[in-house]
């Protein structure tokens, strides 16, 4: 560009003076020569393109990038979900409406991840007897597998264990602490480089 | 250990006592449990909360002698001990639930000889004297039990105590307090035991401690940061099996030797989750649970022998928490085969057989009994129940009555696990107050409540036998 402003002002400057006055002596060629000018015009193409190209790269970069956030994200949302709690009523072992929902949404990762085992342990809040507590908190670990299960996950898959009520969440034997106490935990055991969110 | 230089029994029996206390004969001869079977006596509350069971706590209108001790003294350097025997002495009497005693001795009856006459004043039945004498490596303790009614020395014994540096020395007192129960009633006592249970913390871990039976003297038996419960004597008194999830965070049953240290696993020759271990009064079989899937069973093993795993009952159901009874011919246990909600206590022969219910089952009624144990003297068990508002309360079942006597032994609070003492008459439980957890001891005669430990989080108590010194 910088060529070209340079070579027009030049040119009619020549011309005008050939009009008026006497011809002065031819002048000296003031400007680029044509190959010069059209050597000019190639390169500023070809970086314009490199910028371009470079733009382009960069743009798909970050896509990629992107992509692998989001699946990235993907995965660790579907981690946490694999790792999401469940929780009981008092002295019950039945799946509730809510933690049917949460293990639903297990289903599909897990269908999705094949090379995915999981620990499934089951916990009681302090009420009853502590050994007694020690068949409930089974108890609930085997209702969510069982549930897994019945989706066709295969059992093989989980190992159960029950801590009854010796490892509380919540401290305090109040009816907010006990209900955060009823639950059944999940510890992915292998495959953890391996999961995939559900399809 | 208890060496007699005098034995003055000489046949009169408590009948012969003069009349001037209450139910004197026949308390003496029967003082203890017998007498909580005695139907309809004053102050029996009753309460018909479970149908066709009588619940009621049978508060003993029943004489109870009293004990007075007379000032220790010391020689040949015994002096600065025989206060600090003498104390540990008074405290097991008072807790031994038997006795009535005094407050503080008058001035006149501290001194030299024994003053039946100012002592039968005071109602005394029967005075604890005692000499602390310098005896080599140790001390001997010269002990007198005087009959105030006879004017005479009932018994003599000379007790080996060693420095209160040992280990052992406070549990050779009580060794002595337990001779002096035994003297008086014939019946065991409890002084010299221990208690086993766990206890939460640092953080988050259970772990194993044992305390004596006076509450002093707490030790820590396991160091796995990581969960451990339900620990059980062995017959002996010298080993604990406990579950424990120090392997894999896994459930397993491991036994360890108080003295040794040393520590061994149950094999696992069956896939599952083993726990709640209980010994046969023999030392060498063990009875524990094992689950596996949604089904679980009681199995036993010998341990000893590391031999042949025998399964005695289970399903699709849970069986948890075995107790042999004395004899090791039965094993009472919990179990939910009649209803996932309604846990029950069955009884079972210790060779495999026929279930027996021995809770008050009620179909529908959703009751909740758990963890039994049984008596070391008479066939009865203790476990505890969901009474009323959900409450957890202890109860004990008479075996004479097919268990369709259950007797309530605490009222308040939430109270969990008990375990006999030797002597059959106290039970050790985790009780939860308003102020926070702790093991308590209930004299099921009386329903007199002390506590053992509080303060932290404890589960889970099992009461020791008699301990024996060691050889």
């Amino acid at each position: 560009m910088v060529a070209r402003r340079f070579v027009v002002p030049v040119l009619v400057a020549a011309v005008m003076a050939a009009c008026s006055s006497p011809p002065p002596p031819p002048p000296e060629p003031a400007g680029p020569t044509a190959e010069e000018i059209e050597a000019a015009r190639q390169d500023s193409i070809r970086r314009a393109e490199e910028a371009a190209e470079a733009a382009r790269r960069r743009a798909e970069e970050e896509a990629r990038a992107a992509a692998e956030r989001a699946h990235r994200e993907a995965v660790a949302a579907a981690r946490a979900v694999l790792q999401q709690m469940v929780f009981f009523d008092y002295d019950q072992a039945e799946i509730r409406e809510d933690a049917a929902e949460s293990l639903r949404a297990k289903v599909g990762i897990l269908r999705a991840s094949p090379q995915v085992q999981i620990r499934i342990a089951g916990h009681a809040d302090e009420r009853g007897s502590t050994e007694y507590n020690m068949a409930l908190g089974n108890r609930r670990a085997e209702a969510v597998k069982a549930f897994l299960a019945g989706f066709g996950i295969d059992g093989s898959r989980f190992t159960v264990v029950t801590f009854g009520e010796s490892q509380p969440r919540a401290q305090g034997s109040t009816e907010e602490a006990w209900a955060q106490n009823r639950r059944a935990e999940f510890t992915i055991t292998a495959g953890a480089d391996a999961i995939n969110p559900a399809n | 250990m208890r060496t007699m230089i005098a034995g003055a029994s000489d046949g009169r029996g408590a009948g012969m006592r003069r009349s001037g206390h209450v139910v004197r004969g026949a308390a003496l001869a029967l003082l203890g449990l017998t007498q909580m079977f005695a139907p309809g006596r004053i102050g029996a509350q009753e309460r018909d909360s479970i149908p066709g069971v009588t619940l009621g706590l049978l508060y003993e209108s029943a004489y109870r002698p009293t004990v007075g001790i007379k000032p220790f003294t010391g020689r040949f350097g015994g002096d600065a001990l025989a206060p600090r025997v003498e104390a540990i002495i008074g405290r097991d009497v008072r807790y031994s639930d038997r006795f009535e005693t005094l407050e503080s001795i008058p001035e006149a009856l501290a001194g030299e000889g024994i003053d039946y006459t100012l002592w039968d004043r005071l109602n005394t039945d029967w005075i604890v004297s005692g000499q602390v004498e310098g005896s080599g490596d140790g001390f001997v303790l010269l002990l007198e039990l005087h009959d105030v009614v006879f004017r005479e020395v009932k018994e003599r014994g000379r007790f080996p105590i060693p420095d209160e540096a040992d280990d052992d020395f406070r549990m050779a007192v009580h060794r002595v307090s337990d001779a002096i129960v035994e003297w008086i009633t014939g019946e065991p006592g409890m002084a010299a035991s221990r208690v086993a249970f766990s206890m939460q913390g640092p953080g988050t871990a259970w772990e194993i401690y044992v305390i004596d039976s006076d509450g002093e003297n707490l030790r820590r038996v396991t160091n796995y940061a990581n969960t451990s419960l339900s620990p059980a004597w062995s017959p002996d008194g010298t080993r604990l099996a406990f579950t424990s999830y120090k392997e894999d965070d896994t459930p397993r049953v491991f036994e360890v030797d108080l003295g040794t240290g040393r520590e061994r696993a149950l094999a696992v020759t069956r896939e599952g989750q083993y726990m709640t271990p209980s010994y046969h009064p023999d030392g060498q079989l063990m009875a524990f649970s094992v689950m596996n899937g949604p089904r679980s069973g009681l199995f036993t093993y010998n341990f000893d022998r590391d031999c042949c795993l025998t399964h005695l009952t289970g399903g699709s159901w849970d069986d948890i928490s075995p107790a042999f009874s004395a004899d090791g011919r039965w094993i009472a246990y919990t179990t939910n085969r009649f209803g996932e909600y309604t846990p029950q206590i069955q009884i079972i022969p210790s060779r495999g057989g026929t279930s027996e219910t021995l809770s008050p089952y009620e179909y529908g009624a959703n009751s909740y009994y758990a963890d039994p144990d049984w008596s070391p003297t008479q066939e009865m068990v203790a476990f505890h129940g969901r009474i009323r508002r959900g409450r957890y309360q202890i109860l004990v079942a008479d075996l004479a009555d097919r268990g369709h006597r259950l007797r309530q032994v605490t009222w308040e609070g939430n109270n969990e696990a008990p375990s006999w003492a030797p002597d059959g008459r106290h039970l050790v439980f985790a009780g939860e107050r308003d102020w926070g957890f702790g093991l308590m001891i209930v004299d099921v005669a009386t329903g007199k409540i002390r506590s053992l430990i509080g303060g932290r989080r404890v589960d889970v108590p099992d009461w020791s036998p008699a301990l024996r010194p060691a050889s």
